[in-house]
């Protein structure tokens, strides 16, 4: 299954976060800086000495964002690359800086995403598209035909669904970052607008903006940048894979719910660590139903019981697989370049034990799962 | 004369274009089946593929009432999506027709039929496949010319 071997031991030296929510007044290249300069600040490094730059963002807003965001940092030169990957285009460029240094080609590396996704539903394909006539492209339509197949075949009921919605608000109001703030019950949940049945409002991801960044060091090279090792948190799996074959005809969500397990397994093989050392999880919640199914597809619950795992209070903050800490994008919000990144601050901010109200007890390992259309998935394990 | 929404998926049959099959293909070297348009094999891929069409029946194997559509939808709101398995393998998504709410369930038996939408502009008409319950009358002509 391994495809690539890690080289250099890779830290997350540095996080930062730009608020998740709608800031019609600012454009996207201030966003990213308000996320990029607090994690340079974070890591205790300068602008320039950073030597290569991932920006991951999906909308158009001109071309070569990331170069028109950090030019307004200084012209250093360096090589700046933008990603698009779906909703993974954040967790994309962060796997693509670890590369970068683990195979010795960089020492000092940032990645970071940024996003202003227009409102209404999100859909794949070109305006022009078949996809369009036939009615199939519909990103939340797509969960939840996995939904009520789910429902089917577990037993899960609409309530334990909407427990997942309530969990991840609850976690959002601890969280001064977070797009939504208000905590509500299951009956609000089920109650608030049906988007496709049985998916309502409330369980569906709010589109957003916001950024979020990261800065990338060798191990090796943290000495050089004097950067607080105490405070450098380790890269111990950086995996991404796109979809493989499904027997059930090309890329939809709805024919692969379970993408993300090739990726869970190697990222456990090549960090050496089991379903059961992972402290906290971060998981894709686009839909309420996308967080059972990637518990499930990461091994951290039995297939077809994390429903049931939800309303027993396991993947509470409090729980034994505490998941989405910080709100998930169900309450956190979802800019799809940042997002990715947004799961590696949480992660971040939880293994140094500085996530406040919000800190999941003697976290040491963290997991950050990140999907897209293309079935393209991300995991990283971090650790301290 | 309306096309077909997708000539790779969806070939006509008839004059009036009210008949039609899906498309797919077989793989000669691993007997993989797929849905849609293919120049290599998705399983194993090998160009050694052999054109094929699928039967017009299927079963629900799950779906959806859409209420809040995306931009663009130029059919009824709200909408059935059915997620559909064919007899062959291969899943297929498409409006579910002529059924209401109710009535749905999971594991029954749908088959293909063909209506004429027409796009936002005129000019664009297409005859888009979609699912309807097998085995009851049609309460509407195919498609209306
Ligand atoms: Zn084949």
């Amino acid at each position: 299954m391994t495809q690539f071997r890690p080289g250099r031991q890779v830290m997350v030296a540095g996080v930062g976060l730009h608020p998740f929510g709608r800031f019609p007044g600012k454009d996207l290249p201030t966003l990213a800086l308000e996320a990029v300069v607090p994690a340079l600040g974070d890591a205790g490094v300068q602008w320039r000495d950073i030597q290569v730059a991932y920006f991951g963002h999906v909308y158009y807003n001109g071309m070569s964002m990331g170069e028109g965001a950090l030019g307004r940092l200084g012209l250093t030169g360096i090589p700046i690359i933008n990603v698009e990957n779906a909703c993974s285009s954040g967790s994309t460029a962060f796997w693509q800086a670890y590369w970068g240094i683990t195979t010795g080609i960089f020492d000092l590396a940032l990645a970071f995403g940024a996003e202003k996704v227009p409102r209404g539903p999100v859909t794949v394909t070109a305006e022009d598209s078949p996809e369009r006539y036939i009615g199939a492209d519909h990103m939340m339509a797509g969960y939840a035909l996995r939904m009520r197949r789910y429902m089917m075949e577990t037993g899960a009921s609409e309530t334990a669904l909407a427990q997942v919605a309530v969990k991840a608000r609850q976690n959002a109001s601890l969280n001064p970052y977070s797009h939504r703030k208000e905590t509500n019950s299951v009956e609000d949940v089920l109650q608030s607008r049906m988007i496709a049945d049985p998916l309502t409002l409330f369980q569906c991801c709010p589109t957003s903006e916001g950024a979020a960044a990261a800065v990338l060091v060798a191990e090796d090279a943290l000495s050089r940048y004097s950067i607080d090792k105490a405070r450098a948190i380790r890269i111990a799996a950086a995996v991404l894979t796109s979809g493989g074959y499904n027997g059930k005809g090309s890329d939809h969500s709805a024919f692969s719910p379970y993408r993300t397990e090739p990726a869970a397994l190697e990222a456990y093989e090549v960090s050496g660590l089991k379903p059961e050392d992972v402290d906290l999880v971060q998981v894709h919640d686009a839909a309420t139903i996308g967080e059972l199914q990637q518990l499930e597809a990461l091994h951290l619950i039995p297939f077809g019981e994390a429903w049931r795992a939800t309303e027993d209070g396991r993947t509470a903050i409090t729980g034994d697989i505490p998941t989405n800490t910080d709100g998930g994008l169900l309450a956190m919000g979802h800019p799809f370049g940042a997002t990715g990144i947004r799961m590696i601050h949480e992660t971040v901010l939880q293994l140094r034990q500085e996530a406040g109200p919000r800190q999941v007890k003697n976290a040491r390992v963290g997991l950050a799962e990140c999907s897209g259309a293309g079935d393209v998935t991300t995991v990283h394990i971090l650790t301290r | 004369m309306p096309e077909s929404v997708d000539t790779r998926r969806l070939k006509l049959t008839n004059e009036e274009r009210t008949e039609g099959v899906l498309l797919g293909f077989r793989c000669l070297e691993c007997d993989t089946v797929i849905f849609g348009p293919g120049t290599f094999c998705q399983r194993c891929t090998s160009a050694k593929l052999e054109p094929m069409e699928f039967s017009q029946t299927g079963i629900l194997y799950s779906y959806t009432v859409v209420r809040i559509p995306s931009a663009g939808w130029p059919g009824p709101v709200p909408y059935i999506l059915a997620q559909v398995e064919l007899s062959e393998g291969p899943q297929v998504l498409a409006e579910l027709v002529d059924c209401l709410e109710d009535a749905l369930e999971i594991g029954m038996p749908v088959e293909l039929t063909l209506q004429l939408v027409q796009g936002e502009d005129s000019s664009a008409a297409k005859v888009v496949y979609k699912w309807r319950p097998a085995n009851q009358p049609s309460p509407t002509a195919e498609v209306d010319p």
